[in-house]
């Protein structure tokens, strides 16, 4: 018999250590790994650096204090404005900020998928993401528990050699330390299928050391093997499942729930001041054990109005959709 | 029957008129290609598509082909935007066809504005290791302001955000800076294609010199006075050009109204 790579949500998320470059799947509120980064708070990471953005769930983590820099694309929360512990924290100067254009991501995982060192581009050209004054890369891998995992330049400028085109910018490949990934699929053997966008997170599970998958349904992995065309990471690439309904709650998860908008502004609101998360915070994370103790405390009703529907995969406003 | 047809200033908002006119600029990207930002511009592009452009093809840059939301988005991957697409991917798949050339139009916000239409949305203030505010960052909005073939932009018009130089330069306009000097050059000068074609703010369209690149005044919705634009423009914005708008239509109104954002939703109303 194959070995089960389930383990406990504690198990895991221990394997996160202080210091380490991270990197979480889904983006701003959807299909974000929301009870992982719970555990991750409670376990009281410390100097953790955040890759790609610092949206809903990574904003959790810079207000409990767990973050020392955020080298990335994006610190807001959609509709629900700037990610506001972020903005805290930037604006005094407590976290190191290093931004990289979108494109800049997709092109660094593309690179560390495919084993390559760098890859090459013309974004951000024109923009101050290539200011030289505003690149922290060095100061952000002065940080890192392994530095390795950071390139030692933010960027180099070439002439292209094979098409005469101008100059074009040299990337270096985005690697993580570890991914932890919330999906709605995954087998025991690690095998992933997720719906709806895939955001970075088919090219991230391949540049990580360490890939944690935290799954709304574990199923057997014979099922998923049925029709493998529909499975977006390997088992090959994942080192730990953890089942974890309602694991991206408050945000939405295709096929499976809508956002919990009202849950979502009362973070946001919360969050403006140091007092108003720990408040936030002693409710909601540490107020829980563990997932099964937030799901009590959310209550079954509350729940139940935030089912998507079918075909739709997510819950029509007709219907008490998120608005 | 002309007051019938057109809705006089006072029945809709300012937000309203910015997504109407914003709509109408999408009537001649009609079987065009463009990838469109989350909340104004997404609303603006759902409405083109019911009123003037149904044969739009919209990417989003979470990777969603041809994207066909029946409700409007909250997020830029918004379960909404998957179902119906023709192809649902993720952010490589839904950006690389910016650089490959494929992208006829962009469509965008942003928090900060300059006279050449760089747009800011990463910090406010001076020092960016402790900024007087942080914003969103890059996001979308870089790529899709450098590689469109023609790039729209929409933000409320508020004299702290139109600006003659931005903090920072987030998404090349028409004068954009050349590293590793960082001197000032025009946007082709770095190998840039397109351009900003125009700003719709919630008081009129602007349009940019075709010599100097400058932001100019071009139309100014019912109801607005030119010179109020200039006194809520941060520069000496030329007004001398402007000329009223066409007349929003009550038709315009009743699809944004009950169509388009029956929950108000975006809040425009």
């Amino acid at each position: 018999m194959k070995k089960s790579k389930i383990i406990s949500l504690t198990e895991a998320m221990q394997e996160v250590k202080d210091g380490d470059c991270i990197f979480m799947g889904g983006v701003v509120e959807d299909r974000r790994p929301v009870a992982a980064v719970y555990e991750l708070i409670r376990q009281g990471k410390k100097n953790l650096i955040l890759l790609g953005t610092s949206s809903l769930v990574e904003d959790m983590l810079v207000g409990a204090g767990c973050v020392s820099a955020y080298r990335g694309t994006y610190t807001a929360i959609g509709a629900f404005g700037i990610s506001p512990n972020t903005k805290r924290f930037v604006e005094a100067g407590k976290i190191v900020v290093d931004d990289i254009g979108h494109v800049d991501v997709c092109m660094g995982f593309v690179a560390a998928m495919a084993g390559s060192p760098f890859i090459a581009s013309k974004t951000t050209f024109g923009t101050d993401v290539l200011n030289p004054a505003y690149d922290n890369v060095a100061k952000i891998r002065g940080l890192a528990r392994n530095p390795k995992t950071l390139p030692a330049k933010k960027y180099v400028l070439m002439d292209d050699p094979f098409y005469g085109t101008g100059t074009v910018q040299l990337h270096p490949a985005l690697k993580v330390d570890v991914f932890i990934n919330h999906v709605q699929y995954a087998g025991e053997e690690g095998t992933v299928r997720m719906d709806g966008s895939l955001v970075f997170d088919h090219f991230a599970c391949h540049a990580a050391r360490k890939v944690i998958i935290t799954a709304e349904q574990v199923v057997p992995e014979e099922y998923l093997r049925r029709d493998p065309n529909r499975n977006q990471i390997p088992c090959t690439s994942v080192d730990m499942v953890v089942e974890l309904p309602w694991g991206a709650h408050p945000g939405q998860l295709l096929n499976f729930y809508d956002m919990d908008v009202p849950f979502i502004m009362d973070y946001v609101g919360k969050s403006r001041t140091e007092e108003g998360f720990k408040q936030w915070a002693d409710a909601w994370v540490f107020g829980a054990k563990n997932q099964e103790e937030y799901l009590n405390k959310l209550g079954a009703s509350r729940l139940e109005k935030m089912r998507a529907l079918p075909p739709y995969g997510y819950r029509p406003r007709t219907r008490g959709g998120a608005k | 029957m002309m007051s019938e047809k057109f809705a006089k200033p006072g029945e809709f908002t300012a937000a309203e008129a910015m997504i109407i006119y914003g709509s109408r600029m999408l009537a001649a990207f009609n079987g065009k290609m463009g990838i469109i930002g989350i909340g104004a511009p997404l609303l603006a592009t759902h409405l083109a598509k019911l009123l003037h452009s149904p044969d739009m093809k919209i990417i989003i840059e979470t990777g969603q082909a041809d994207a066909n939301p029946e409700e409007v988005p909250l997020s830029i991957m918004d379960s909404r935007l998957t179902y119906g697409s023709s192809w649902q991917m993720g952010d490589p798949e839904g950006l690389f066809p910016l650089m490959r050339g494929e992208i006829d139009f962009g469509f965008i916000g942003g928090a900060q504005i300059d006279k050449y239409g760089n747009l800011n949305s990463t910090f406010i203030g001076s020092d960016y290791n402790k900024p007087h505010k942080r914003l969103a960052g890059t996001a979308g909005a870089v790529d899709i302001g450098s590689f469109s073939k023609a790039t729209i932009i929409t933000m409320a018009h508020q004299k702290r955000r139109i600006l003659e130089k931005v903090d920072y330069l987030t998404t090349p306009g028409w004068m954009v800076k050349k590293w590793p000097e960082g001197k000032m050059v025009r946007r082709e000068e770095v190998g840039l294609p397109g351009g900003p074609i125009a700003f719709i703010s919630s008081m009129g369209i602007m349009r940019f010199d075709d010599k100097t690149k400058i932001m100019y005044v071009d139309r100014f919705f019912p109801g607005v006075d030119p010179k109020a634009i200039k006194e809520n423009t941060g520069f000496d914005i030329d007004i001398s050009r402007a000329k009223e708008a066409d007349p929003i239509e009550r038709e315009e109104l009743r699809v944004l109204r009950e169509v388009a954002d029956p929950l108000n939703i975006y809040k425009t109303r």
